[in-house]
């Protein structure tokens, strides 16, 4: 490899990627001591109910709207994908409440918190479109009422909501897509950074964790046997 | 749902002043601050053997 090094792109990007996260940053076998809180969990919640709309909305996509409208598993399918969407605005709504108030931008986090935010924003519009690709009288209604909000806004001519091919598409394609990617990107960058630490608290400096946001940065000598035992809990909450 | 709640009428809404909201919308915010609340409160469950740290 070292024959090549610095002629071959790939070995470039590689070295590139390697050297910003490292195995063992990609997927750690530990976490932080200060993550063992329900308030941390909220950001998994947020992947595994993207992971259950991605996989119902597939099945309803191979199977069509007879399928989803018609039959008995076809309706179960349309109430998972509907009902996991309600939960991943739920559960992603109380990790962006958590993460606002304990200023997760803090300590160079500044990226982590912007892709976080462009996501709940591109989530909306990927959900809305699913009122109006259901194909039925619902659709056709909520389309023909928020018609008049795009047009009023002036995006109305490219982002026609009583175009159903087009909203299906922005709906089972485009953000989707968006989403997953900015998704991926966020989590890529909360490995990178590490999880936002809390913030000080004025009457236990001795162990609370850095005050600028940076993961614990103390000597490696000033860290107790007991402390490291504790800090490495099994699992990856984010 | 539609066989345990009724369904078969326009949305109840919420008027105060300026604020309008349908109920529905209402007690989904209701839920997710009352979550927020509880996942700052509850302890978060720990393994056994964990000694003077918060977690192991």
């Amino acid at each position: 490899m070292s024959a090549v090094k610095g002629s071959n792109w790939t070995v470039k990007v590689r070295e590139k990627a390697v050297g910003a996260l490292p195995p063992d940053k990609l997927l750690p076998d530990g976490v932080p001591a200060y993550v063992s809180s329900w308030i941390y969990v909220f950001g998994v919640l947020s992947i595994a109910a993207l992971v259950v709309i991605i996989g119902s909305g597939t099945i309803l996509a191979l199977k069509g709207p007879g399928w989803w409208h018609f039959t008995g598993v076809g309706h179960f399918f349309n109430s998972i994908h509907m009902w996991s969407v309600e939960v991943f605005f739920f559960v992603m709504v109380v990790h962006l409440w958590g993460k606002f108030w304990m200023a997760s931008w803090r300590g160079g986090r500044t990226r982590v918190w912007v892709t976080g935010a462009i996501t709940f924003l591109v989530a909306v519009p990927c959900a809305l479109t699913g009122y109006v690709s259901q194909q039925n009288f619902d659709a056709q209604w909520i389309s023909t009422q928020a018609k008049d909000a795009m047009n009023a806004v002036g995006i109305g001519s490219f982002f026609n909501l009583t175009n159903f091919g087009q909203m299906y598409s922005w709906h089972i394609y485009l953000l989707p897509l968006a989403v997953v990617a900015l998704v991926g990107a966020h989590v890529l960058l909360v490995r990178t950074h590490g999880v936002v630490p809390p913030f000080e608290l004025p009457t236990d400096k001795s162990t609370a964790p850095a005050t600028n946001g940076q993961t614990d940065v103390r000597e490696v000598a000033e860290i107790t046997p007991a402390e490291i035992k504790t800090s490495t809990t099994q699992g990856a909450q984010s | 749902m539609a066989a345990i709640f009724n369904l078969n009428h326009p949305a109840h809404t919420v008027h105060w002043h300026f604020f309008t909201m349908s109920v529905s919308n209402l007690i989904v915010i209701i839920l997710m601050l009352i979550v927020f609340a509880l996942a700052i409160a509850i302890p978060f469950p720990r393994h056994g053997g964990a000694e003077g740290g918060t977690t192991s």
